[in-house]
């Protein structure tokens, strides 16, 4: 049968009333979850698995899919209405999207977001869906030192988020670097900066950083500044965006579309990758690139179709490989493998039905993503007219549940309270706090990528420019910061000169 | 908002399990509340599959909701030291793994084999050489002499340093055949390294890697075992290519704290003894390559010590 033939198929199976009921349910829950400031999707996924035990295989990877790609979206809802990031890939989404809320114009941002959220969604479906078998051979060609050049670009981006102060941006980055670096390290077994203290030797997971210094942070200055919530009336603009809004940003859809379904392939990358290298090339691009972090609708579309766009993309090596590429994908691998289905090339033979099923609730949830995003997104801007002092007391009790849940630990509790005074003092003297919390996320991972690569060539660090996929990508990473560098670096040669 | 609302309270028994409640439960009436089973891995492992599984089948025997919680970390050392200093009474149980035993040997996490009572050893299985159908050698004979002939050639993708996968490779090494040890932490990139041709072979337990062996992608070259792994009879043992290296089998057990009385470690026994009884763990273990008769009592708790002596001996060489 054809590939068209079994995705009809697939779609017949989907639009059964339960298995189209299972994909509804897990949208919401994780449009909801991942919108909820410390609840993420993983947390939200790892808590619906055990649900998943009654369930036939297909449909409780549908009720996972649904969730997954929900979630990714969800996070971006409460970092355009309040600043505070759901999930660590709609980081991004803060530096122009809340800009615009300021404005007045939440709901024009929450409708570019979920279009171009669903756009990427939907063409990364359907990459899954055609041309899952090549991409399937292509992400095995990427190794160490590819991953490890990739993660050297995503640090690089956040030179783009510097707006006027890159000194302080790269300090801001070093530091999460540092902080990453706590516990035990990834190849030798040696535990830095635990003090003795056993639960440091597991060290400070970037979840918790991210919700003490943003869900936190911002609760308390929120509460500090008195700030008012309500989303200010009579914009004119209270129908959204129009057509021409969609149209004008589409440049931006498609590149943050292509990075995200290229960076999503990549097995151990993920979302918040996605979505920053999207900002950081988009900004480059983009004809308004210096104006990026006001409140610029390119700088919210890009990384918002690449983090949903690498939700597809993630899926391939799990479903042709057996290899999860991320910690959602990790779960869901977790889901068949209870249910006795071992993903891999195998299981494109022995039940294509399934797999198909899959694609084409893939195809279905990010459809239906629209809808149930701007229903929450309705829901979330009623809750902004709640009292601030009643809002923050929610936050806070979720951050602490959230926190708790990455790894149920107390003691992430009191990391993910003392981030949060840190984020608050940051944000009172005006520390950027975005650069250190990707300085924890892709620090580890560069640092684990580039002792395995050296362990695989015999400590010989030439083979991050002998492999050709991993030296264009360093090469990339060099003109993106001589790009970026290129005004400042003009005004001193120009001041030499004369 | 209904799933809010469930996952809050989901979260709030999860915050309750682990809470320490004033006053202890009599053995007798154990278990009248949800007894907390922590998988020390994160989702989707061996550790998980084998803790969910046991959870399902011992909630039937013992009548009570076995919630599983992940605390991944320090290489299983986080969620044991959850484990230790909980209250030793029955309520939290977890999963104590072989690769986490070798880590105390080299150092890692303040656990020692004396702070847990190992219920019973539940999984074992002997780890294997596997390379990729697609390589240059095909047999132990060719991968081995190829190694003989250029030290340090042959990349093998591993768990890390320290553990069993490290000290088979040192032993293989003082055999003449040095072989360059490539830890990978994610199991996911592990498994794809090899597959994809950027190392030579594979240090894995046949359970782990079986979709790939199923769809021809790995092949399992030697096996580390006293004797032929009987599900893969044409692969030859190392002692039969010359080099003897045998009891670095990886195993997976559930254990409490040590001082729980000796009445619920019966009960949990018994629960355990019931669930590896039932046909569906049959069907569990079969699959995964992993199946034995469990392991109880003293002998079971002196595998864990003679494990974490013989490991701390081999990498003290």
């Amino acid at each position: 049968m054809s590939a068209l033939e079994l995705l009809g198929g697939g779609f017949l199976a989907a639009f059964e009333l339960w298995a189209f009921l299972t994909i509804v349910t897990g949208l919401l829950i994780g449009v909801v979850a991942g919108a909820l400031p410390g609840i993420s999707f993983v947390n939200a996924m790892a808590m619906a698995l055990p649900f998943t035990y009654v369930m036939e295989p297909t449909q409780s990877m549908l009720f996972l899919g649904g969730i997954y790609v929900g979630g990714v979206f969800g996070g971006s809802i409460s970092a355009i209405l309040i600043n505070v990031p759901g999930t660590p890939a709609s980081l991004p989404a803060t530096w122009d999207g809340y800009p615009m809320t300021k404005r007045g114009e939440a709901k024009r941002a929450l409708t570019i977001a979920v279009t171009a959220s669903a756009t990427g969604g939907l063409v990364s479906a359907l990459m899954l869906a055609f041309l899952s078998a090549p991409f399937a051979s292509f992400a095995l060609k990427f190794s160490q030192p590819e991953f490890f050049a990739a993660t050297v670009l995503g640090l690089v981006s956040v030179i783009a988020i510097a707006k006027d102060q890159p000194v302080i941006t790269m300090v801001s980055l070093l530091l999460g670097i540092v902080v990453g670096t706590v516990g035990v390290d990834p190849l030798y077994g040696q535990a830095r900066f635990s003090f003795g203290i056993p639960e440091m030797e597991s060290g400070i997971r970037f979840v918790v950083v991210m919700i003490g210094l943003f869900a936190i942070g911002e609760v308390v200055d929120l509460l500090a500044t008195n700030r008012d919530l309500r989303p200010k009336k009579a914009d004119g603009k209270a129908v959204g965006a129009r057509l021409k809004d969609i149209l004008y940003v589409k440049g931006a859809i498609l590149r943050g579309t292509g990075i995200g379904c290229m960076i999503g392939l990549i097995p151990g990358a993920g979302a918040t990758p996605g979505a920053v290298i999207a900002y950081g090339i988009e900004k480059q691009v983009s004809k308004r690139g210096d104006k990026f972090g006001t409140g610029i609708e390119e700088g919210l579309a890009a990384p918002e179709a690449a983090k949903n766009a690498t939700t597809g993309a993630a899926m391939v090596p799990l479903l042709t490989l057996g290899i999860p590429g991320s910690a959602a994908t990790a779960i869901m691998l977790a889901a068949m493998m209870l249910q006795g289905v071992n993903p891999g090339p195998l299981l494109f033979i022995m039940d294509p039905s399934m797999v198909y099923t899959i694609f084409a609730a893939m195809i279905i949830a990010n459809v239906l993503m629209i809808g149930a995003g701007i229903g929450v997104a309705q829901m979330f801007s009623t809750l902004m007219r709640t009292p601030p002092a009643i809002l923050a007391a929610f936050i806070i009790v979720l951050s602490v549940i959230g926190a708790y849940g990455v790894r149920n630990n107390i003691f992430d509790v009191y990391v993910c309270l003392a981030f949060g005074v840190l984020g608050w003092g940051m944000k009172r003297v005006g520390f950027p706090s975005a650069p250190l919390v990707l300085g924890v996320i892709l620090g580890p991972l560069a640092e684990r990528y580039f002792l395995t690569s050296l362990a695989n060539s015999r400590q010989d660090w030439t083979v991050f420019f002998t492999r050709p996929i991993s030296a264009t990508i360093l090469c990339l990473a060099l003109v993106f910061i001589l790009w970026s560098l290129a005004p400042g670096l003009k005004t001193l040669f120009l001041r030499r000169r004369s | 908002m209904k799933s809010i609302i469930g996952k809050v309270t989901l979260c709030a028994t999860a915050l309750l399990g682990t809470m320490a409640f004033a006053g202890s439960a009599a053995a007798q009436d154990y278990p009248n509340r949800p007894v907390e089973l922590i998988v020390t891995f994160g989702p989707g492992g061996g550790a998980d599959l084998m803790g969910r599984t046991m959870a399902q089948l011992m909630e039937e025997s013992l009548g009570v909701a076995i919630p599983v919680s992940n605390v991944g970390g320090a290489s299983g050392n986080a969620g044991l030291t959850q484990l230790r200093t909980n209250p030793a009474d029955g309520y939290t149980i977890g999963t104590l793994i072989s690769l986490t035993v070798a880590s105390w040997a080299s150092g890692l996490g303040d656990n020692k084999p004396e702070d847990f009572r190992v219920i019973s050893v539940v999984q074992s299985s002997p780890s294997f050489l596997f390379v990729p159908t697609s390589g240059p050698h095909q047999t132990a004979e060719a991968l081995f002499d190829f190694a003989k002939a250029n030290p340090g050639a042959i990349t093998v993708a591993t768990s890390g340093y320290g553990t069993q996968d490290d000290v088979t490779l040192k032993l293989l090494s003082n055999a003449g055949i040095q072989m360059e040890n490539v830890p990978f932490q994610a199991p996911a990139e592990r498994y794809a390294s090899p597959i994809g041709g950027h190392t030579s072979a594979i240090y894995e337990e046949p359970g782990d890697v079986a979709q790939f062996i199923a769809a021809g992608q790995l092949a399992p070259v030697v096996v580390f075992a006293k004797e032929r792994h009987s599900e893969f009879p044409d692969v030859p043992t190392s002692a039969e290519l010359g080099i003897d290296i045998s009891g670095l089998d990886n195993y997976r057990s559930i254990a409490v704290a040590a001082g729980t009385s000796d009445e619920i470690v019966a009960k949990l026994e018994a629960a355990v003894a019931t669930a590896t009884a039932s046909d569906e763990w049959k069907a569990f273990c079969a699959k995964t390559y992993t199946c034995i008769t469990p392991v109880t009592g003293d002998a079971a708790q002196a595998m864990v010590s003679d494990f974490r002596d013989l490991i701390a001996a081999q990498l003290a060489n």
